[in-house]
Protein backbone atom coordinates (compact mmCIF):
# COMPACT_ATOMS: atom_id res chain seq x y z
CA UNK A 1 0.00 0.00 0.00
CA UNK A 2 2.82 2.34 0.75
CA UNK A 3 4.76 1.56 -2.32
CA UNK A 4 2.19 2.58 -4.94
CA UNK A 5 1.43 5.71 -2.94
CA UNK A 6 5.05 6.65 -3.10
CA UNK A 7 5.35 6.00 -6.79
CA UNK A 8 2.09 7.99 -7.49
CA UNK A 9 3.48 10.84 -5.41
CA UNK A 10 6.64 10.81 -7.47
CA UNK A 11 4.62 10.72 -10.67
CA UNK A 12 2.51 13.69 -9.49
CA UNK A 13 5.69 15.48 -8.75
CA UNK A 14 6.85 14.97 -12.28
CA UNK A 15 3.61 16.18 -13.77
CA UNK A 16 2.94 18.99 -11.33
CA UNK A 17 2.23 21.41 -14.18
CA UNK A 18 -0.75 19.24 -15.19
CA UNK A 19 -2.51 19.25 -11.79
CA UNK A 20 -4.48 22.46 -12.16
CA UNK A 21 -6.09 21.68 -15.55
CA UNK A 22 -7.04 18.18 -14.33
CA UNK A 23 -8.65 19.55 -11.19
CA UNK A 24 -10.64 22.03 -13.27
CA UNK A 25 -11.75 19.28 -15.62
CA UNK A 26 -12.92 17.05 -12.81
CA UNK A 27 -14.84 19.94 -11.25
CA UNK A 28 -16.51 20.66 -14.57
CA UNK A 29 -17.55 17.00 -14.95
CA UNK A 30 -18.97 16.92 -11.44
CA UNK A 31 -20.87 20.16 -12.02
CA UNK A 32 -22.33 18.78 -15.23
CA UNK A 33 -23.46 15.66 -13.43
CA UNK A 34 -25.14 17.58 -10.64
CA UNK A 35 -27.17 19.78 -13.01
CA UNK A 36 -28.39 16.82 -15.09
CA UNK A 37 -29.48 14.22 -12.51
CA UNK A 38 -28.98 10.58 -13.35
CA UNK A 39 -31.89 8.67 -14.94
CA UNK A 40 -33.46 5.36 -13.95
CA UNK A 41 -36.33 3.89 -15.98
CA UNK A 42 -37.98 2.25 -12.96
CA UNK A 43 -37.92 5.46 -10.96
CA UNK A 44 -39.45 7.31 -13.92
CA UNK A 45 -42.14 4.65 -14.19
CA UNK A 46 -42.98 4.89 -10.48
CA UNK A 47 -43.09 8.68 -10.70
CA UNK A 48 -45.47 8.66 -13.65
CA UNK A 49 -47.66 6.07 -11.98
CA UNK A 50 -47.82 8.13 -8.80
CA UNK A 51 -48.73 11.27 -10.76
CA UNK A 52 -51.49 9.37 -12.55
CA UNK A 53 -52.84 7.92 -9.29
CA UNK A 54 -52.79 11.30 -7.57
CA UNK A 55 -54.86 12.85 -10.36
CA UNK A 56 -57.46 10.07 -10.09
CA UNK A 57 -60.51 11.31 -8.15
CA UNK A 58 -60.90 7.81 -6.67
CA UNK A 59 -57.77 8.29 -4.59
CA UNK A 60 -58.66 11.78 -3.39
CA UNK A 61 -59.20 12.05 0.33
CA UNK A 62 -58.30 8.45 1.13
CA UNK A 63 -58.31 8.06 4.88
CA UNK A 64 -55.39 5.60 4.93
CA UNK A 65 -51.78 6.70 4.55
CA UNK A 66 -51.43 5.14 1.10
CA UNK A 67 -50.88 8.48 -0.67
CA UNK A 68 -48.18 9.65 1.78
CA UNK A 69 -46.45 6.25 1.88
CA UNK A 70 -46.27 6.15 -1.91
CA UNK A 71 -44.88 9.68 -2.04
CA UNK A 72 -42.31 8.84 0.65
CA UNK A 73 -41.21 5.68 -1.15
CA UNK A 74 -40.77 7.59 -4.42
CA UNK A 75 -38.79 10.26 -2.57
CA UNK A 76 -36.47 7.59 -1.15
CA UNK A 77 -35.89 6.13 -4.61
CA UNK A 78 -35.23 9.56 -6.10
CA UNK A 79 -32.83 10.41 -3.25
CA UNK A 80 -30.89 7.21 -3.80
CA UNK A 81 -30.71 7.97 -7.49
CA UNK A 82 -29.50 11.50 -6.82
CA UNK A 83 -26.83 10.24 -4.45
CA UNK A 84 -25.67 7.84 -7.16
CA UNK A 85 -26.11 4.78 -5.10
CA UNK A 86 -25.66 1.50 -6.91
CA UNK A 87 -28.24 0.46 -9.46
CA UNK A 88 -29.52 -2.52 -7.45
CA UNK A 89 -30.43 -0.22 -4.54
CA UNK A 90 -32.15 2.32 -6.79
CA UNK A 91 -34.04 -0.43 -8.63
CA UNK A 92 -35.09 -1.93 -5.31
CA UNK A 93 -36.38 1.38 -3.96
CA UNK A 94 -38.12 2.10 -7.28
CA UNK A 95 -39.83 -1.28 -7.07
CA UNK A 96 -41.02 -0.51 -3.52
CA UNK A 97 -42.29 2.90 -4.72
CA UNK A 98 -44.12 1.23 -7.64
CA UNK A 99 -45.79 -1.26 -5.30
CA UNK A 100 -46.80 1.57 -2.93
CA UNK A 101 -48.45 3.33 -5.92
CA UNK A 102 -50.24 0.09 -6.80
CA UNK A 103 -51.45 -0.16 -3.20
CA UNK A 104 -52.74 3.42 -3.48
CA UNK A 105 -54.61 2.54 -6.69
CA UNK A 106 -56.17 -0.56 -5.12
CA UNK A 107 -57.26 1.39 -2.06
CA UNK A 108 -58.93 3.87 -4.43
CA UNK A 109 -60.67 1.04 -6.28
CA UNK A 110 -61.88 -0.46 -3.05
CA UNK A 111 -63.18 2.88 -1.82
CA UNK A 112 -65.00 3.52 -5.10
CA UNK A 113 -66.70 0.13 -4.87
CA UNK A 114 -67.68 0.71 -1.27
CA UNK A 115 -69.13 4.09 -2.20
CA UNK A 116 -71.05 2.43 -5.03
CA UNK A 117 -72.47 -0.07 -2.54
CA UNK A 118 -73.53 2.70 -0.21
CA UNK A 119 -75.05 4.70 -3.07
CA UNK A 120 -76.94 1.72 -4.49
CA UNK A 121 -78.18 0.76 -1.04
CA UNK A 122 -79.47 4.28 -0.45
CA UNK A 123 -81.12 4.29 -3.87
CA UNK A 124 -82.70 0.94 -3.19
CA UNK A 125 -84.03 2.13 0.16
CA UNK A 126 -85.46 5.23 -1.49
CA UNK A 127 -87.06 3.13 -4.21
CA UNK A 128 -88.57 0.83 -1.60
CA UNK A 129 -89.85 3.85 0.26
CA UNK A 130 -91.39 5.21 -2.93
CA UNK A 131 -92.90 1.83 -3.68
CA UNK A 132 -94.37 1.61 -0.20
CA UNK A 133 -95.70 5.14 -0.49
CA UNK A 134 -97.24 4.33 -3.85
CA UNK A 135 -98.76 1.16 -2.46
CA UNK A 136 -100.12 3.02 0.53
CA UNK A 137 -101.58 5.72 -1.73
CA UNK A 138 -103.14 3.08 -3.95
CA UNK A 139 -104.56 1.29 -0.94
CA UNK A 140 -105.96 4.56 0.34
CA UNK A 141 -107.51 5.33 -3.04
CA UNK A 142 -108.94 1.84 -3.23
CA UNK A 143 -110.33 2.18 0.27
CA UNK A 144 -111.91 5.52 -0.64
CA UNK A 145 -113.39 3.95 -3.77
CA UNK A 146 -114.69 1.05 -1.75
CA UNK A 147 -116.25 3.44 0.70
CA UNK A 148 -117.90 5.34 -2.12
CA UNK A 149 -119.10 2.08 -3.61
CA UNK A 150 -120.42 1.02 -0.24
CA UNK A 151 -122.21 4.32 0.20
CA UNK A 152 -123.67 4.08 -3.29
CA UNK A 153 -124.75 0.51 -2.57
CA UNK A 154 -126.27 1.65 0.70
CA UNK A 155 -128.16 4.43 -1.07
CA UNK A 156 -129.36 1.96 -3.68
CA UNK A 157 -130.40 -0.46 -0.98
CA UNK A 158 -132.30 2.28 0.80
CA UNK A 159 -133.99 3.33 -2.42
CA UNK A 160 -134.86 -0.30 -3.11
CA UNK A 161 -136.20 -0.64 0.42
CA UNK A 162 -138.32 2.47 -0.04
CA UNK A 163 -139.55 1.14 -3.38
CA UNK A 164 -140.30 -2.20 -1.76
CA UNK A 165 -142.23 -0.48 1.03
CA UNK A 166 -144.17 1.54 -1.52
CA UNK A 167 -144.85 -1.58 -3.55
CA UNK A 168 -145.91 -3.41 -0.41
CA UNK A 169 -148.19 -0.58 0.57
CA UNK A 170 -149.68 -0.46 -2.88
CA UNK A 171 -150.01 -4.23 -2.87
CA UNK A 172 -151.78 -4.07 0.44
CA UNK A 173 -154.02 -1.32 -0.89
CA UNK A 174 -154.71 -3.43 -3.93
CA UNK A 175 -155.39 -6.39 -1.74
CA UNK A 176 -157.69 -4.30 0.40
CA UNK A 177 -159.35 -3.00 -2.74
CA UNK A 178 -159.64 -6.53 -4.01
CA UNK A 179 -161.04 -7.77 -0.73
CA UNK A 180 -163.38 -4.85 -0.60
CA UNK A 181 -164.37 -5.42 -4.22
CA UNK A 182 -164.88 -9.05 -3.44
CA UNK A 183 -167.01 -8.10 -0.47
CA UNK A 184 -168.91 -5.64 -2.60
CA UNK A 185 -169.33 -8.28 -5.24
CA UNK A 186 -170.42 -10.76 -2.64
CA UNK A 187 -172.77 -8.23 -1.18
CA UNK A 188 -174.05 -7.36 -4.62
CA UNK A 189 -174.35 -11.03 -5.36
CA UNK A 190 -176.16 -11.58 -2.09
CA UNK A 191 -178.40 -8.62 -2.79
CA UNK A 192 -178.94 -9.82 -6.31
CA UNK A 193 -179.64 -13.28 -4.99
CA UNK A 194 -181.99 -11.87 -2.40
CA UNK A 195 -183.78 -9.75 -4.98
CA UNK A 196 -184.00 -12.72 -7.22
CA UNK A 197 -185.32 -14.85 -4.41
CA UNK A 198 -187.83 -12.16 -3.51
CA UNK A 199 -188.85 -11.82 -7.15
CA UNK A 200 -189.23 -15.58 -7.37
CA UNK A 201 -191.20 -15.65 -4.14
CA UNK A 202 -193.40 -12.81 -5.35
CA UNK A 203 -193.98 -14.54 -8.62
CA UNK A 204 -194.87 -17.74 -6.84
CA UNK A 205 -197.23 -15.95 -4.48
CA UNK A 206 -198.84 -14.05 -7.31
CA UNK A 207 -199.24 -17.29 -9.17
CA UNK A 208 -200.82 -18.77 -6.10
CA UNK A 209 -203.20 -15.78 -6.05
CA UNK A 210 -204.01 -16.43 -9.69
CA UNK A 211 -202.99 -12.81 -10.34
CA UNK A 212 -203.09 -11.37 -13.81
CA UNK A 213 -200.55 -8.86 -14.95
CA UNK A 214 -202.20 -5.74 -16.38
CA UNK A 215 -200.92 -2.28 -17.24
CA UNK A 216 -202.25 -1.02 -13.92
CA UNK A 217 -200.40 -3.69 -11.95
CA UNK A 218 -201.16 -7.16 -10.74
CA UNK A 219 -204.89 -7.80 -10.50
CA UNK A 220 -206.36 -10.49 -8.29
CA UNK A 221 -210.00 -11.29 -9.08
CA UNK A 222 -212.17 -12.67 -6.39
CA UNK A 223 -215.25 -14.26 -7.93
CA UNK A 224 -218.82 -14.04 -6.68
CA UNK A 225 -218.36 -17.41 -5.13
CA UNK A 226 -217.31 -15.42 -2.04
CA UNK A 227 -220.67 -13.73 -1.81
CA UNK A 228 -224.21 -14.96 -1.80
CA UNK A 229 -226.56 -13.25 -4.25
CA UNK A 230 -227.42 -9.72 -3.21
CA UNK A 231 -225.22 -10.13 -0.10
CA UNK A 232 -222.05 -8.38 0.84
CA UNK A 233 -221.03 -10.89 3.50
CA UNK A 234 -218.05 -12.98 2.53
CA UNK A 235 -218.68 -16.64 2.91
CA UNK A 236 -216.54 -18.50 5.40
CA UNK A 237 -214.94 -20.56 2.59
CA UNK A 238 -214.08 -17.33 0.80
CA UNK A 239 -212.22 -16.01 3.78
CA UNK A 240 -209.84 -19.00 3.60
CA UNK A 241 -209.14 -18.27 0.01
CA UNK A 242 -208.14 -14.75 0.99
CA UNK A 243 -205.35 -16.04 3.26
CA UNK A 244 -202.93 -16.05 0.34
CA UNK A 245 -203.69 -12.42 -0.38
CA UNK A 246 -203.09 -11.50 3.26
CA UNK A 247 -199.77 -13.36 3.23
CA UNK A 248 -198.77 -11.44 0.13
CA UNK A 249 -199.65 -8.05 1.59
CA UNK A 250 -197.80 -8.90 4.81
CA UNK A 251 -194.71 -10.00 2.87
CA UNK A 252 -194.63 -6.78 0.83
CA UNK A 253 -195.59 -4.05 3.25
CA UNK A 254 -194.70 -1.25 0.77
CA UNK A 255 -197.41 -2.30 -1.63
CA UNK A 256 -200.88 -0.90 -1.49
CA UNK A 257 -204.10 -2.37 -2.76
CA UNK A 258 -207.14 -0.88 -4.53
CA UNK A 259 -210.24 -2.93 -3.95
CA UNK A 260 -212.86 -2.51 -6.73
CA UNK A 261 -216.33 -4.01 -6.57
CA UNK A 262 -218.43 -4.93 -9.68
CA UNK A 263 -221.94 -6.30 -10.34
CA UNK A 264 -223.91 -7.77 -13.26
CA UNK A 265 -226.46 -5.78 -15.10
CA UNK A 266 -229.45 -7.24 -13.17
CA UNK A 267 -231.16 -4.55 -11.12
CA UNK A 268 -230.98 -0.74 -11.37
CA UNK A 269 -227.66 1.06 -11.58
CA UNK A 270 -227.88 2.86 -8.26
CA UNK A 271 -228.50 -0.33 -6.38
CA UNK A 272 -225.73 -2.15 -8.16
CA UNK A 273 -223.27 0.69 -7.44
CA UNK A 274 -224.11 0.59 -3.74
CA UNK A 275 -223.88 -3.18 -3.74
CA UNK A 276 -220.47 -3.07 -5.38
CA UNK A 277 -219.32 -0.57 -2.75
CA UNK A 278 -220.52 -2.75 0.06
CA UNK A 279 -218.78 -5.78 -1.34
CA UNK A 280 -215.47 -3.88 -1.73
CA UNK A 281 -215.80 -2.62 1.80
CA UNK A 282 -216.52 -6.16 3.01
CA UNK A 283 -213.27 -7.38 1.45
CA UNK A 284 -211.43 -4.47 2.96
CA UNK A 285 -212.88 -5.20 6.36
CA UNK A 286 -211.96 -8.84 6.04
CA UNK A 287 -208.36 -7.92 5.13
CA UNK A 288 -208.10 -5.46 8.02
CA UNK A 289 -209.53 -8.09 10.29
CA UNK A 290 -206.77 -10.46 9.14
CA UNK A 291 -204.04 -7.97 10.10
CA UNK A 292 -203.48 -5.75 7.06
CA UNK A 293 -203.19 -2.04 7.78
CA UNK A 294 -206.30 -0.17 6.57
CA UNK A 295 -204.18 2.74 5.32
CA UNK A 296 -202.86 0.57 2.53
CA UNK A 297 -206.31 -0.37 1.33
CA UNK A 298 -208.55 1.77 -0.83
CA UNK A 299 -212.08 0.74 -1.95
CA UNK A 300 -214.30 1.76 -4.85
CA UNK A 301 -217.61 0.49 -6.13
CA UNK A 302 -218.02 0.55 -9.88
CA UNK A 303 -221.49 -1.12 -10.24
CA UNK A 304 -222.21 -2.86 -13.49
CA UNK A 305 -219.49 -0.97 -15.44
CA UNK A 306 -216.44 -2.72 -16.88
CA UNK A 307 -217.97 -6.15 -17.44
CA UNK A 308 -215.54 -8.93 -18.17
CA UNK A 309 -218.17 -11.11 -19.89
CA UNK A 310 -221.62 -10.80 -21.54
CA UNK A 311 -224.54 -10.27 -19.19
CA UNK A 312 -226.87 -12.28 -21.47
CA UNK A 313 -225.97 -15.63 -19.93
CA UNK A 314 -225.82 -16.95 -16.44
CA UNK A 315 -222.16 -17.84 -16.75
CA UNK A 316 -221.37 -14.34 -18.11
CA UNK A 317 -223.25 -12.57 -15.32
CA UNK A 318 -221.45 -14.72 -12.72
CA UNK A 319 -218.11 -13.63 -14.11
CA UNK A 320 -219.17 -9.99 -13.92
CA UNK A 321 -220.18 -10.21 -10.26
CA UNK A 322 -216.73 -9.87 -8.81
CA UNK A 323 -214.20 -7.95 -6.70
CA UNK A 324 -210.84 -7.07 -8.26
CA UNK A 325 -207.88 -6.20 -6.06
CA UNK A 326 -205.22 -4.20 -7.86
CA UNK A 327 -201.80 -4.54 -6.22
CA UNK A 328 -199.46 -1.64 -6.60
CA UNK A 329 -195.70 -1.80 -7.27
CA UNK A 330 -193.33 -0.97 -4.36
CA UNK A 331 -194.02 2.75 -4.84
CA UNK A 332 -197.63 2.24 -3.91
CA UNK A 333 -199.06 4.20 -6.87
CA UNK A 334 -201.97 2.70 -8.82
CA UNK A 335 -202.86 4.21 -12.15
CA UNK A 336 -206.50 5.21 -12.34
CA UNK A 337 -208.88 3.33 -14.58
CA UNK B 1 -3.31 5.95 6.75
CA UNK B 2 -0.24 7.05 5.07
CA UNK B 3 1.10 8.88 8.18
CA UNK B 4 0.54 5.82 10.43
CA UNK B 5 2.74 3.59 8.26
CA UNK B 6 5.85 5.35 9.26
CA UNK B 7 5.55 4.83 13.07
CA UNK B 8 4.37 1.28 12.37
CA UNK B 9 7.45 0.60 10.41
CA UNK B 10 9.59 2.17 13.13
CA UNK B 11 7.86 0.03 15.79
CA UNK B 12 8.30 -3.06 13.66
CA UNK B 13 12.01 -2.35 13.65
CA UNK B 14 12.16 -1.76 17.45
CA UNK B 15 10.11 -4.78 18.60
CA UNK B 16 10.68 -7.59 16.13
CA UNK B 17 8.88 -10.79 17.36
CA UNK B 18 5.94 -10.14 19.77
CA UNK B 19 4.96 -6.80 18.33
CA UNK B 20 4.65 -8.29 14.85
CA UNK B 21 2.16 -10.84 16.18
CA UNK B 22 0.18 -8.16 17.96
CA UNK B 23 0.11 -6.05 14.81
CA UNK B 24 -1.31 -8.91 12.81
CA UNK B 25 -4.10 -9.40 15.36
CA UNK B 26 -4.87 -5.69 15.31
CA UNK B 27 -4.90 -5.56 11.55
CA UNK B 28 -7.28 -8.51 11.44
CA UNK B 29 -9.60 -6.92 14.00
CA UNK B 30 -9.64 -3.61 12.12
CA UNK B 31 -10.31 -5.44 8.86
CA UNK B 32 -13.13 -7.42 10.46
CA UNK B 33 -14.73 -4.27 11.89
CA UNK B 34 -14.44 -2.52 8.55
CA UNK B 35 -15.93 -5.50 6.70
CA UNK B 36 -18.82 -5.69 9.16
CA UNK B 37 -19.56 -1.99 8.77
CA UNK B 38 -19.29 -1.89 5.00
CA UNK B 39 -20.84 -5.02 3.48
CA UNK B 40 -22.57 -7.24 6.06
CA UNK B 41 -25.73 -5.68 7.68
CA UNK B 42 -27.43 -7.69 10.48
CA UNK B 43 -29.79 -10.51 9.42
CA UNK B 44 -33.30 -9.01 8.70
CA UNK B 45 -35.16 -11.34 11.06
CA UNK B 46 -37.67 -8.65 12.00
CA UNK B 47 -38.51 -7.84 8.38
CA UNK B 48 -38.80 -11.54 7.60
CA UNK B 49 -41.31 -11.91 10.44
CA UNK B 50 -43.33 -8.90 9.24
CA UNK B 51 -43.35 -10.23 5.69
CA UNK B 52 -44.38 -13.72 6.82
CA UNK B 53 -47.30 -12.23 8.71
CA UNK B 54 -48.29 -10.11 5.69
CA UNK B 55 -48.33 -13.20 3.44
CA UNK B 56 -50.45 -15.10 6.00
CA UNK B 57 -52.90 -12.20 6.27
CA UNK B 58 -53.27 -11.93 2.50
CA UNK B 59 -53.93 -15.67 2.22
CA UNK B 60 -56.47 -15.48 5.04
CA UNK B 61 -58.40 -12.75 3.23
CA UNK B 62 -58.89 -14.69 0.03
CA UNK B 63 -55.87 -13.52 -1.94
CA UNK B 64 -55.20 -17.12 -2.98
CA UNK B 65 -58.41 -17.05 -5.04
CA UNK B 66 -58.74 -13.36 -5.90
CA UNK B 67 -55.11 -12.32 -6.48
CA UNK B 68 -53.01 -15.46 -6.91
CA UNK B 69 -50.24 -13.87 -9.06
CA UNK B 70 -49.22 -11.27 -6.44
CA UNK B 71 -49.47 -13.78 -3.60
CA UNK B 72 -47.27 -16.26 -5.51
CA UNK B 73 -44.73 -13.54 -6.13
CA UNK B 74 -44.68 -12.62 -2.43
CA UNK B 75 -44.24 -16.26 -1.36
CA UNK B 76 -41.42 -16.80 -3.87
CA UNK B 77 -39.57 -13.69 -2.72
CA UNK B 78 -40.04 -14.61 0.95
CA UNK B 79 -38.60 -18.04 0.25
CA UNK B 80 -35.61 -16.49 -1.54
CA UNK B 81 -35.19 -13.99 1.31
CA UNK B 82 -34.94 -16.85 3.78
CA UNK B 83 -32.42 -18.57 1.53
CA UNK B 84 -30.36 -15.37 1.22
CA UNK B 85 -30.37 -14.88 4.99
CA UNK B 86 -29.20 -18.43 5.46
CA UNK B 87 -26.39 -17.70 2.99
CA UNK B 88 -25.34 -14.63 5.02
CA UNK B 89 -26.44 -12.34 2.17
CA UNK B 90 -28.37 -10.15 4.59
CA UNK B 91 -28.70 -7.15 2.28
CA UNK B 92 -30.33 -9.24 -0.44
CA UNK B 93 -32.47 -10.94 2.18
CA UNK B 94 -33.68 -7.56 3.46
CA UNK B 95 -34.56 -6.31 -0.03
CA UNK B 96 -36.41 -9.46 -1.00
CA UNK B 97 -38.29 -9.44 2.30
CA UNK B 98 -39.28 -5.78 1.88
CA UNK B 99 -40.49 -6.39 -1.68
CA UNK B 100 -42.34 -9.52 -0.61
CA UNK B 101 -44.10 -7.56 2.14
CA UNK B 102 -45.45 -5.02 -0.34
CA UNK B 103 -46.31 -7.80 -2.82
CA UNK B 104 -48.33 -9.52 -0.10
CA UNK B 105 -50.03 -6.29 0.91
CA UNK B 106 -50.90 -5.53 -2.73
CA UNK B 107 -52.28 -9.05 -3.09
CA UNK B 108 -54.48 -8.49 -0.05
CA UNK B 109 -55.59 -5.04 -1.29
CA UNK B 110 -56.52 -6.48 -4.69
CA UNK B 111 -58.51 -9.25 -3.00
CA UNK B 112 -60.34 -6.70 -0.87
CA UNK B 113 -61.10 -4.36 -3.76
CA UNK B 114 -62.30 -7.34 -5.83
CA UNK B 115 -64.65 -8.32 -3.01
CA UNK B 116 -65.91 -4.73 -2.73
CA UNK B 117 -66.43 -4.58 -6.50
CA UNK B 118 -68.37 -7.83 -6.40
CA UNK B 119 -70.55 -6.50 -3.57
CA UNK B 120 -71.16 -3.29 -5.52
CA UNK B 121 -72.16 -5.28 -8.60
CA UNK B 122 -74.55 -7.40 -6.56
CA UNK B 123 -76.17 -4.41 -4.90
CA UNK B 124 -76.45 -2.60 -8.20
CA UNK B 125 -78.00 -5.67 -9.82
CA UNK B 126 -80.50 -5.94 -7.00
CA UNK B 127 -81.24 -2.25 -7.29
CA UNK B 128 -81.73 -2.60 -11.03
CA UNK B 129 -84.06 -5.56 -10.54
CA UNK B 130 -86.08 -3.63 -8.01
CA UNK B 131 -86.30 -0.64 -10.36
CA UNK B 132 -87.46 -2.86 -13.23
CA UNK B 133 -90.03 -4.55 -11.04
CA UNK B 134 -91.38 -1.20 -9.88
CA UNK B 135 -91.51 0.23 -13.39
CA UNK B 136 -93.36 -2.94 -14.49
CA UNK B 137 -95.73 -2.73 -11.55
CA UNK B 138 -96.51 0.92 -12.22
CA UNK B 139 -99.40 1.42 -14.58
Amino acid sequence: MNTPNNTRKSAFGKTRHLRLPLALLSLAVMAACSTTPPNNARVDEARNALRLAQSDPQTQGLAGGEMRQAADALASAEAALAQREDMATVDHLAYLAQQRVNLLVEAGNRRASEMAVAKATTERDQMRLRARTAEADAAQRSAANSQQDAQAALREAEAAQRAARTAQASAEASRRDAVSSQRDAQTAQQLAGEAERRAQALEMQLKALDAKKTERGMVVTIGDVLFDTDQAQIKSGGLRSMDKLVDFLKAYPERKALIEGFTDSVGDDGYNLALSNRRADAVRAALVGMGVSGERLTTRGLGEAYPVAGNDSTGGRQLNRRVEIVLSEDGGVIAPR
Amino acid sequence: MTPSSHPNAARRAALPATSRQLGAVLAFAVAAVLAACASTPPPPTEQIAVTTAAVANAAAQGAQELSPAELGLARDKLRRANLAMAAQDNEQAMRLAQQAQLDAQLSQAKANSAKARRAAEEVEAASRALREEMSRKAP
